[in-house]
Parts: C-alpha cells; sequence; structure tokens
C-alpha cells in the first residue's frame, strides 16, 4: 500500500515538474514573442490551435468559419500580446477571446445571412436547421448545429469544456441563471433530437 | 413530486448539485416513474457523450501560414523610400522638435519680439481618427494622445497671446509639428493597410508619445523663460 502510495506520489510529483517545466517554457516563448519573435509564437500557436479549433468548431458548427476564427484568435492575440501579463496560463487568456469571437462573428454572420435570404425566400427565416436523421446515429456533433447559438454556447462551456455555470456566467455576460436555463434548454433539444 | 418538478430538477440531479433533502426527493420520484427514469436516461447519454467529446480537434488543414502571413507580413510601405518612411520622417521630426526646444532655451526672454504669428501661418492640425479604422484599444491611445496634444498646443498658443514666446518660435515649432503629424498619419494610413503589423502599432503610439513629450518640454521652457 504504501509501495503504491510512494507511486502515485512520485508520478504526481513527475507530473507537477513537467508541469511546471511547460509553464517555464511557455513564459519563455510569450516573452520572445513579446519581443516580435514570430517563431515563438508559432510554438504558442502550435501548442494551443487545436484546442481552440475546437472550440470554435462546437461554437459554431461550421467547420470553414471555425479555421478562419482560429485564425483570427491568434492574429488579434499577438496583437494583444503585450497586454499578457503571463498570470495565468497563454491557453486560459486565449480562451475568453476565442469564445467572444465565436459568438459575435456567429451573431453577425446569422444577420447577414438572414438578409440575404429574407430577399429571397422569407420563410427559410422561419425554418429550423435541418435534424440529423435517425440512421445517422447518436451523432452529439451534428446534433449541435440543431441548437440555438446562445444554448448551444452554454452545452459546449458547460457539458464539453467543463466550465462552470459562474465561470460561462463571467465569459458570456450572463446571469448564471441564464446560464442554466440555457443549459436546460439546450440538453432538451439535443434529447429530443438524438433520441426522438 | 410531480413529473415537471422532476423535470425542472433533473439537470443539477444529474450534475450532482441537488442539496441532500431534494436530491433524495428526486431519488424517490424516479424509483416510482418510469418516463422520468427514461428521461433521465437520455439525458444522462447527452451529458456522457458530451464529456466524452475531445477537447482538441485538428483543423483539416494548416492554419499558420495565414497567420503569420498576417502577423509578419513586412510594412508595405509602397511608394515610400527608404528616406521618407514614417519612421525615418518620425525620427526627424522628433530631432528637429528637441532642437527647437534646446535653441529655444538659449534665447532672450519673451516680450522682445511683439508681431503677430502671420494668418498664414500653417497650424498643426491634430491627426483625426477618420481616415480608417484601427483597433478599438489602439485608437483610445492614439485619442488620449491628440487630447494631451491639443490641450499642450492650446497652452502654447495662450503663451503666444500673451507675449511669453517669440511668435517666430511658436512658428518654428508649428512647422515641425506639421512634420511630425505628417509622419503619423503616414503610420496610421500603413496601419490601416497593415493592422496586425506589430512595429507600426508600436511606431504609432511611440510618435504620439514623443510628440507629447516633446510639447510638454517646450511649454514648461516657455514658462520657464
Amino acid at each position: 500500500m504504501e509501495a503504491l502510495a510512494g507511486a502515485v506520489l512520485g508520478e504526481a510529483t513527475i507530473r507537477t515538474g513537467t508541469d511546471e517545466d511547460r509553464r517555464a517554457v511557455e513564459r519563455r516563448l510569450v516573452r520572445d514573442a513579446q519581443q516580435g519573435d514570430v517563431h515563438a509564437f508559432e510554438r504558442l500557436y502550435r501548442d494551443n490551435e487545436r484546442k481552440v479549433f475546437a472550440l470554435c468548431l462546437r461554437m459554431t458548427c461550421d467547420a470553414a468559419l471555425a479555421e478562419e476564427l482560429t485564425q483570427e484568435v491568434f492574429v488579434r492575440a499577438w496583437r494583444k500580446l503585450a497586454t499578457f501579463r503571463g498570470e495565468s496560463a497563454f491557453s486560459s487568456w486565449l480562451y475568453p477571446m476565442a469564445v467572444n469571437l465565436a459568438l459575435t462573428e456567429r451573431r453577425s454572420r446569422r444577420r447577414r445571412d438572414a438578409r440575404i435570404v429574407a430577399t429571397e425566400d422569407p420563410a427559410r427565416l422561419e425554418a429550423a436547421p435541418p435534424a440529423p436523421r435517425p440512421e445517422q446515429g447518436f451523432d452529439l456533433e451534428k446534433a449541435l448545429g440543431t441548437l440555438p447559438p446562445g444554448a448551444r454556447a452554454v452545452f459546449v462551456l458547460h457539458d464539453v469544456e467543463g466550465r462552470t455555470h459562474e465561470e460561462i456566467a463571467t465569459l458570456l455576460s450572463l446571469a448564471p441563471g441564464t446560464s442554466k436555463a440555457q443549459l436546460h434548454r439546450a440538453r432538451r433539444l439535443l434529447r429530443e433530437v438524438l433520441e426522438p | 413530486m410531480t413529473c415537471q418538478e422532476l423535470d425542472a430538477r433533473l439537470d443539477d440531479w444529474v450534475d450532482g448539485l441537488l442539496p441532500p433533502r431534494e436530491a433524495a426527493e428526486v431519488e424517490a420520484h424516479l424509483a416510482g416513474c418510469a418516463a422520468c427514469r427514461e428521461a433521465e436516461r437520455r439525458l444522462r447519454r447527452v451529458v456522457a457523450h458530451a464529456g466524452a467529446l475531445p477537447r482538441a480537434v485538428t483543423p483539416p488543414r494548416d492554419l499558420w501560414p495565414g497567420i503569420q502571413q498576417r502577423i509578419a507580413a513586412p510594412a508595405r510601405w509602397g511608394w515610400l523610400s527608404r528616406w521618407t518612411s514614417p519612421l525615418v520622417l518620425a525620427a526627424a521630426a522628433v530631432g528637429v522638435l528637441a532642437v527647437a526646444a534646446v535653441v529655444w532655451q538659449g534665447r532672450q526672454p519673451a516680450g522682445v519680439q511683439t508681431a503677430e504669428i502671420p494668418a498664414a501661418s500653417p497650424a498643426p492640425q491634430p491627426v483625426s481618427a477618420e481616415g480608417g479604422s484601427l483597433d478599438p484599444e489602439l485608437e483610445a491611445a492614439v485619442r488620449d494622445y491628440q487630447a494631451a496634444a491639443n490641450a499642450l498646443f492650446a497652452a502654447l498658443q495662450q503663451r503666444q497671446q500673451s507675449r511669453a514666446i517669440a511668435p517666430s518660435d511658436l512658428a518654428r515649432v508649428q512647422a515641425n509639428l506639421l512634420v511630425i503629424d505628417k509622419a503619423i498619419a503616414e503610420v496610421r494610413a500603413a496601419l490601416v493597410r497593415d493592422p496586425a503589423n506589430p512595429e507600426l502599432n508600436r511606431m504609432l503610439v511611440a510618435t504620439h508619445r514623443k510628440k507629447v513629450d516633446v510639447l510638454r518640454r517646450v511649454v514648461r521652457l516657455s514658462t520657464a523663460l
């Protein structure tokens, strides 16, 4: 038992050391990037691109838009890099930027699309996105696309990213109660879509 | 507990957020209600699938080249030659202003010359926020510098009216401010074309700061005379 505890403790120590090393490397990369070192910034990008892309993809349910947004997040990060003080992980600093960008871009795109559609076929504005067909199985990624953007954002942040309602409320400028209500709505809609 | 009441608590139940007493009530209701048990099963399935989704997804293509192109593009000066780049102009303008201030320091006290500045003298124009939009934070910083520069220039004009500054000195300052304003306008125009260029961002702020610094020094010197 003691040996097991020692092994676990040893592993934890190594993990902590590794995390510290990683943070130290990240701090150095941030410092270099703040001095204008593009290669250092590329390393930061490589370390974080997959998480940012995943978040953008699920917030928008549009792969092409998620690519654009991921690029935009890092371009903005580069421009605002001087304001990053290194008190948190670089990814924590990127996160709100990605969330807000995904939400605002999605919103403005929706408005643009609505204007275009309105001139052609007003009925389309009322139509909900097509639900996945039963034969497609339990495809949660696809089902996310059927959710209203606000409910989807809260669902992604809470159930996929593991954020609390308090964190979501801060990120999205909502009351925690609104976050809970949106989550309830999203889960109910997903249940209906995935297992009609 | 009714099925409707249970539905309102189901999320918190599944998330383990219900206080013990309410949790016991939900548990009791679920034990006797097949429909709600089915709703709970479906909800847990959704939540489990969501939690199992990968938190990192590789983009279908390498996005870095596009980012690099936007952040590391060399400054596109276009028609500007090496010798008239905004940086050189700004440095020259700041240098001229600094020299003017030093020369001024050695001049005789105010009141000796009484001629007004000719009406045709070019007045430095504050760089307006028009001519293309910049990053909001940068725009705010520029506005602050502009406000400070305008206030300092107004103070200089007041000193000229009260004969505390020789008109020829103020005219020289005005001429130099025109040069530095031109440099600011050039940097700004380049930034509108290439907003992600960090060098240009820094240069714009630095040029505004220098302008304010020099104006402040000139005002201080004129007050001391």
